[in-house]
């Protein structure tokens, strides 16, 4: 039967199971949206800006497993699109960009809204595409959803002129994908499985970090069996976070640049480091001379160039990592390390994370935060000290309840993510928290959520600064504060302006009932928590400086354990100005 | 030729923006690309890339994952000399004096190269050859006034 490209793109949908789409029409991509209407069992949400549809299907990617939907039109509406694809590409989040161009005689003429997004987001890609044929574009779709969900995963954008949405084809959507220069991992080798078991076995002080590829994998099962049988302690990376309970008692939680201490000082110690799909990211390793300097390291992960970008592995075990560690548990055996683990606990004993009393402080809120919501939630951060205060407060019990911009760093993600989650996830409670600088990136969302009725959970922690870049200011620029202070309007007037139910709290005593009030009201609701302006995310790692420079809290009053000889000597904030 | 210069080459799956991804993945990622060549080869819809690449082996082994990682790319490899055939295609104008034309010829001859076009004020010299041979030729001619030279970067084939 002869379809028009516009009525294929909603086959595609339908096909891969696509639920929910986000999106924003506009001259180009008319005739998609006329076929929309068609199409009810395919929910589109209207979003306000297009940088948030690909937020949302980044949130709903994260939450789900699934691929994630973003639709644009072109030039603007596609420009809009980069920064969610390149928030996904950092993260490895499966996504579809689908965006319309103009007329495929018309490319290359400066058209009105013309714009090569192709080539604009060749960098930011798994792969891309411009479909100038519409015989193509069966095939170009399913391997468009291949390709973002196998391997290692990523966003793939698909750019499709106006008239080719209008041709019609016979073309069918192929049986199977098979592209010659495409091998996503399989099984690892068994040489390298069992050279990963000898190198365990042979370790008095092994730590594990595990990363976002647990997750990607779908290898929670595999790494708490892995963990239990050989009693290895696990550390995070900030993606890996949910990957593992945090209530476990093998789980050290996140380490690296803001990572509760322990975690940190473990790598610095241990003499075998196994990194479980995580990337040795800057934030994790600081400086990479100093980076677990008494450690083999063992890298497991799938993409061949993840080994040895940043820390050279003694050895690895590329592959799928379900199959990896499916493969692992059959040849490691029951393990113990008691004087290790003692050693684990006297750090944890002497440098936990700490919220000082008798103030009301960010961390006062997270931490009731966790309490209330026993750590069951889907919370999603925007990025600064908030994130690295929910990364250390947030005792997250299930995979994909943790949502971050870990690898850009995007400002302006975690409201949008929280409702791409939500509207994967509608049974499940999800909060967005966020700071007064990035929820004013991408706070016209209330009204979608508004809408839509998304139910979801807005933390917005307010301190009047651009709290992470004032703290360096302060650590490594003598305090001086250069365009750090940041008005906000009267949240309160904003959410009534959009019906968007609020709560304002400045007061402890406020606080449980302000968190129980939100989570009881059935809508999306902004809490706004006005929160001392300066307070400083500690443990921390200066900027190029290794792990073992960590810097404690200033406010931790030292354990005697702590002074003992051969402990590790707390530093004072001052040691990290350069 | 630099002891660091590696000879990669790649088997890729020609659609829209093929080169464009595999040339910016040199720029985005920081690998010195001294040059390239693209070409259709004996499989309809792939061609066949030549990258002369500069770095130590821990730079040319990222570079080379970083490539494959590239859903275009079929194969890639970093091909020593002792195992292939690596040659470049170059064209040298050459604007002699009179009195020079005799002496442009000789050198010519004793490279072996070609002389596709001459004019009464102009020579092109055309020479394919391993990039050694190509810039004692050019050296060799410089005394007699060149006056553009085009190359087409390595070509390269496993033996």
């Amino acid at each position: 039967m002869n379809r028009s490209g516009a009525r294929i793109v909603m086959e595609a949908l339908v096909r891969e199971g696509v639920e929910t789409i986000f999106g924003y029409p506009g001259g180009v991509v008319l005739p998609l949206y006329d076929e929309m209407l068609n199409w009810p069992q395919v929910r589109h949400v209207l979003v306000r800006h297009e940088q948030c549809a690909a937020h949302m299907a980044d949130g709903y990617a994260r939450a789900t497993g699934k691929v994630g939907v973003c639709l644009a039109t072109s030039g603007p509406g596609a420009t809009n699109l980069v920064t969610g694809i390149a928030t996904a590409i950092m993260d490895g989040i499966p996504m579809v960009a689908i965006t319309g161009n103009v007329n495929s005689w018309a490319i290359g003429k400066d058209a009105f809204q013309e714009t090569d997004i192709q080539g604009i987001t060749i960098p930011i890609t798994k792969h891309n595409y411009l479909v100038t044929d519409i015989n193509e574009l069966p095939k170009v779709l399913a391997e468009a959803f291949y390709l973002a969900n196998s391997g290692r995963k990523g966003p793939v954008l698909v750019d499709i002129p106006k008239d080719v949405f209008i041709a019609k084809t016979e073309a069918q959507f192929p049986d199977k994908i098979e592209r010659r220069g495409y091998k996503p991992a399989g099984a690892p080798a068994q040489a390298e499985i069992r050279e990963a078991a000898r190198l365990i076995a042979e370790a008095k002080r092994p730590v594990m970090i595990a990363g976002a590829g647990v997750l990607h994998a779908d290898a929670v099962e595999e790494l708490r069996y892995f963990a239990e049988t050989t009693k290895i302690p696990v550390i995070n990376s900030l993606l890996g976070l949910g990957s593992f309970p945090r209530d476990h008692e093998l789980s050290l939680g996140m380490m690296g640049m803001h990572g509760e201490a322990t975690g940190t000082l473990a790598v610095q110690e241990a003499d075998l480091v196994i990194g479980l799909g995580n990337r040795f990211d800057d934030r994790l390793t600081g400086n990479t001379k100093g980076f677990a300097p008494k450690a083999k390291i063992l890298h497991f992960d799938l993409d061949p160039s993840e080994i040895g970008k940043t820390v050279n592995p003694v050895a690895w075990v590329l592959g799928d990592l379900k199959l990896s560690l499916n493969a692992l548990n059959e040849l490691v055996g029951p393990g113990d390390y008691p004087e290790w683990m003692d050693r684990i606990r006297f750090w944890q004993d002497s440098f936990p994370i700490i919220v000082p009393e008798g103030r009301f402080l960010s961390r006062t809120v997270l931490r009731a935060l966790n309490e209330i919501t026993n750590g069951e939630s889907i919370v999603a951060t925007d990025v600064g000290q908030h994130q690295m205060w929910t990364a250390q407060f947030y005792k997250m019990k299930k995979p994909r309840s943790f949502l971050s911009s870990g690898g850009l760093g995007t400002m302006g993600y975690g409201f949008p993510a929280a409702m791409g989650a939500k509207f994967a996830r509608p049974d499940e409670e999800v909060w967005a928290v966020v700071g007064d600088g990035g929820f004013q990136m991408t706070l016209q969302e209330l009204q979608t959520a508004v809408e839509y009725n998304c139910n979801v959970k807005i933390c917005l922690l307010n301190n009047g600064f651009l709290g992470m870049v004032r703290q360096w200011q302060e650590l490594f620029y003598d305090n001086r504060h250069s365009h750090v202070a940041m008005g906000s309007p009267d949240f309160g007037k904003l959410a009534d302006a959009y019906g968007v139910k609020f709560f304002r709290c400045s007061r402890q005593e406020d606080l449980e009932a302000t968190l129980k009030g939100a989570t009881a009201h059935d809508g999306p609701v902004l809490c706004e928590f006005v929160v001392e302006m300066e307070e400083n995310v500690f443990p921390m790692v200066g900027p190029g400086a290794s792990n073992d420079a960590l810097v404690m809290d200033p406010d931790l009053i030292p354990s005697e354990a702590a002074h003992k000889p051969g402990a590790f000597e707390t530093t004072h904030a001052g040691a990290v100005k350069q | 030729m630099n002891a660091t210069h590696h000879t990669i080459t790649a088997l890729v799956q020609n659609e829209a923006g093929t080169i464009n991804r595999l040339v910016s993945l040199f720029r985005r990622r920081g690998f010195s690309l001294a040059s390239f060549n693209a070409g259709d080869c004996e499989d309809p819809g792939f061609s066949r890339l030549t990258f002369i690449v500069d770095g130590d082996d821990a730079t040319i082994s990222q570079c080379l994952k970083q490539l494959d990682k590239l859903i275009d790319v079929v194969e890639c490899e970093d091909l020593p000399k002792e195992v292939s055939v690596q040659r470049e295609l170059a064209l040298m104008r050459v604007e002699p004096t009179e009195d020079q034309r005799q002496a442009v010829y000789n050198v010519v001859n004793e490279f072996i190269a070609k002389t596709p076009r001459s004019t009464p004020t102009c020579i092109v010299v055309e020479q394919a050859a391993d990039v050694t041979d190509i810039e004692r030729l050019i050296e060799a001619l410089r005394p007699y006034n060149i006056t553009e030279i085009v190359r087409t970067g390595v070509v390269a084939m496993r033996t």
